[in-house]
């Protein structure tokens, strides 16, 4: 086929595919994920896949989207997390050591579940060390010392939800306002009070057994006290208001960020829906095509063998296949296996194209002046079978891109990737369903179904425009 | 070439399929059984060692007595034998159902293999073949409808549902379920496994509750896709010439398509019918699971979450066993259905 030749049957094509709707918008859907896909690493963080394995610790855990607001009548707090540059904008060096002094504009009737002060470093050469003075000033005009002379040393990390000394705090700072507290319940506050709800509440005698939320602003102050002979490092230091929600996707029970790995999912759906559908509609038709050429005995060795492939059942094989290999399967074994498996059925059809094309007379014109047989095949009858190629590798991407994910559903995918199929797994492993966290539950599935989808709606298009025969459909 | 040579053809080829099949499994699975073992051992001996100190029997020489105990336990297990012995050994227990225990107890306290199946399978076919039933029937009526009126809006509507319907995890959609009839309605139990304290009618209620968010998952991912399937095929049939004549005659619309054009679509719909049976068999296990069915899906959850082999091996055994029947009752049915099948079609296609 000569450049020109192949330039203008493009266009032609490409005039005849502009007229399907469906499949532009698929193109359309397709050159999305693929941005999706590339961009990865920018739209997200490089190391997400090598943090995936990993417990989230800043993050809040199985927290909804943020966005959930606008639909509740509850306003949930989002996620709030206060570090370098915009933390420095509220610290003040003072001649005792350092004061952070944040305002926060609590509007939500769901506090923050925590509040922690992280990654703050003291280093003492002397016996006396650092210490930290906590304080709230609250909307009501109160003030509550939350920490006094908190003494710390090293690489700190200080929860005041859930710190002890906080709650004692909070109880005092609650008597001294001159509400009775039944005693019998006091130490049952001291264990499970949940001190942001108390300290963002409303001051009355509801106060520890049901806060009611008093919306305003709350200036918290952190004092840090430093010795003549001590320092205090706060350029790695976070200040994180722990959200009741958390970005766009939520996260799941590891604190991770579902949108992180909905992003980084796409890549490996891709990567794998594609290689497998190209490889294995080439591998079949190649096949199809060789078996019909040589006709007699090696044809039907060949037609008996992919008899045999096509009665094995693939998926029972692929876990065996699965457990054979530790329990997982990298990527690269999970395409090699949905290919030994893919390329069946499109090489039982390509052989009964490819017997039609063998009797034509330009096969029999190239036999006779010589040409070899890798010549008939390659020049003359493959590039016939194009057209039903490139559909089959279309319609081919989406049964692929399931298979993965069944696989990575059943616990048996690539570990050091971040999969659909894997995040569903671990939200059916956590009970996401039954527990009703659907934003870890929709997400991937939606995904997986887009993928398919757009490949579904290109191979449609792409069956119409170049199978002809098939429009009357 | 009569039916009964194309029968016996078809099984001995199926048994053939098996026969490789199984081989190759038992190949893969010594590989995976030897690691397995090789922890059991050591768990084991230690054991007994704990067991003798106890008892303050402790072996003198606590190195060779491990040892030996080790080589023991080898011998028990076949370990010392070759690879080759092994497998063969693995191929002729599979073949006669053998597949020994599970470490740790399934479905209460079952655990032997064999009897695990025996419980796990007449549930998945329980759930399996009545949504299989009802996708068939709204299949051929919706598939015959769309036929009629070729491009009509609810051809295209349902166009569109199966392009939609079959590229969704038929699992995921099984979650979506249980989020919102389960969760945020609370109309049916989230969970399959029927309710111990009923019995006679109640417990029938029950199950039949429990069944309803499974079989509408597994209806409404696959009816789509299969009434394209009937309708395309219909599509064809509608254009051949009996058709006609039959309309030049006058035969009532109705009859020429459910008498006429069904019958003579009907083989490649049986076979249809029984291959996307099978094929529908591996997304409907992963959907079981979803639910706590306690079928085969159920079982197949649990062993690999667990990592117990011998299961797997049997579940997977047992798999075969039904696509390869059903694969053989597809052929069967086609060249009952059409005189036109032979042996070796693949020579004159």
């Amino acid at each position: 086929m000569r450049w020109v030749d192949f330039k203008e049957s493009l266009s032609e094509f490409w005039a005849d595919f502009k007229r399907q709707k469906t499949g532009l918008l698929g193109i359309f859907l397709l050159a999305l994920l693929i941005f999706t896909a590339l961009a990865a690493p920018i739209l997200t963080s490089p190391d997400i896949p090598e943090k995936w394995k990993t417990f989230w610790l800043d993050n809040p855990k199985n927290v909804p989207p943020t966005w959930v607001n606008v639909f509740s009548s509850q306003k949930l707090a989002p996620h709030l997390v206060l570090e370098g540059s915009e933390l420095q904008k509220y610290l003040k060096q003072t001649d005792s050591g350092y004061v952070i002094e944040i305002p926060y504009n609590n509007e939500y009737d769901v506090p923050p579940q925590d509040i922690v002060f992280k990654d703050v470093v003291g280093k003492s050469e002397g016996i006396r060390k650092p210490t930290l003075t906590v304080k709230v000033k609250r909307p009501d005009g109160t003030e509550v010392v939350l920490l006094q002379n908190y003494k710390f040393s090293g690489n700190t990390v200080i929860q005041l939800g859930t710190n002890p000394a906080v709650r004692d705090a909070l109880i005092r700072w609650v008597k001294s306002q001159g509400i009775q507290i039944d005693p019998t319940k006091e130490f049952q506050y001291k264990t499970l009070m949940d001190a942001t709800r108390v300290i963002f509440g409303k001051l009355n005698e509801n106060i520890l057994e049901k806060p009611e939320p008093l919306q305003g602003t709350y200036t918290f102050i952190f004092e840090i006290n430093v010795p003549k002979d001590a320092s205090v490092d706060l350029d790695n230091a976070k200040i994180i208001f722990t959200g009741r929600t958390y970005g766009w996707l939520g996260t799941d029970f590891k604190g991770r960020d579902l949108l992180a790995g909905i992003i980084w999912g796409s890549r490996v759906s891709l990567a794998i829906g594609v290689s497998v559908a190209v490889f294995s509609v080439l591998i079949g038709i190649f096949y199809g095509v060789t078996s019909a050429y040589f006709g007699g005995w090696t044809d039907e060795m060949m037609m008996r063998f992919q008899e045999f492939m096509a009665s094995i059942p693939s998926l029972p094989i692929l876990i065996l296949m699965g457990t054979y290999f530790g329990g997982h399967i990298s990527l690269w074994q999970i395409v090699l296996l949905l290919v030994v498996f893919g390329w069946v059925g499109v090489a039982r059809v390509a052989r009964s194209m490819a017997l039609q094309i063998k009797e034509q007379t330009y096969v029999e014109a190239a036999r006779v002046l010589g040409a070899s047989t890798g010549r008939i095949i390659f020049k003359h009858m493959v590039p016939q079978l194009l057209p039903y190629a490139f559909a089959s590798m279309a319609l081919g991407v989406p049964g692929a891109v399931l298979s993965e994910a069944s696989l990575s559903f059943l616990g048996l995918g690539d570990p050091t990737a971040v999969t659909w199929g894997q995040i569903l797994h671990d939200a059916q492993a956590a009970g996401a369903a039954t527990n009703g966290y659907w934003w870890w539950v929709l997400p991937p599935g939606l995904a997986i179904a887009l993928v398919g989808f757009t490949f579904v709606m290109i191979g449609t298009a792409l069956d119409r425009v170049l199978n002809p025969r098939l429009r009357r459909m | 070439m009569g039916f009964g040579r194309y029968v016996l053809i078809r099984i001995l080829n199926a048994l053939i399929v098996l026969t490789l099949v199984t081989l190759v499994m038992s190949a893969l699975f010594v590989k995976v059984a030897e690691k397995d073992l090789q922890n059991r051992i050591i768990e084991q001996v230690n054991a007994e060692f704990q067991a003798l100190q106890k008892q303050g029997r402790a072996p003198e020489n606590p190195d060779q007595w491990r040892a030996e105990r080790i080589a023991y336990y080898r011998h028990e297990y076949k370990l010392d034998r070759s690879y080759a012995w092994r497998v063969m050994y693995y191929f002729k227990r599979t073949i006669t159902f053998d597949f020994g225990n599970t470490r740790n107890p399934v479905f209460g306290s079952e655990r032997d293999v064999k009897a695990i199946l025996k419980r796990a399978i007449p549930r998945t076919i329980q759930l399996f073949t009545t949504a299989q039933i009802i996708i068939i029937f709204l299949g051929i009526l919706l598939g015959v409808k769309a036929a009629q009126k070729v491009g009509s809006a609810f051809d295209r509507a349902l166009s569109v549902l199966a392009l939609v319907t079959s590229s969704i995890p038929m699992w995921w959609f099984g979650m979506i379920m249980l989020l919102i009839f389960a969760f945020e309605l609370g109309w049916f139990p989230a969970r399959s496994i029927p309710d111990p304290n009923l019995t006679g009618w109640a417990h029938i209620v029950d199950m039949l509750k429990r069944m309803v968010l499974p079989v509408a998952t597994i209806v409404f991912v696959s009816f789509g896709a299969w009434a394209w399937v009937i309708r395309n095929i219909m599509i064809g049939t509608m254009q051949e010439d009996f058709i006609m004549a039959a309309r030049a005659k006058g035969v009532p619309e109705r009859k020429v398509i459910y008498g006429h054009a069904l019958r003579a679509a009907a083989p490649p719909v049986v076979t249809m019918i029984i291959m996307s049976l099978l094929g529908s068999l591996g997304g409907a296990i992963i959907t079981e699971s979803v639910f706590t069915w306690p079928g085969m899906g159920r079982v197949y959850w649990i062993a690999l979450e667990t990592n117990e082999t011998n299961l797997i091996m049997g579940l997977t055994f047992v798999n075969v066993i039904l696509y390869l029947a059903g694969v053989i009752l597809a052929d069967l049915t086609y060249g009952f259905l059409d005189p036109r099948v032979k042996v070796g079609a693949s020579q004159n296609v």
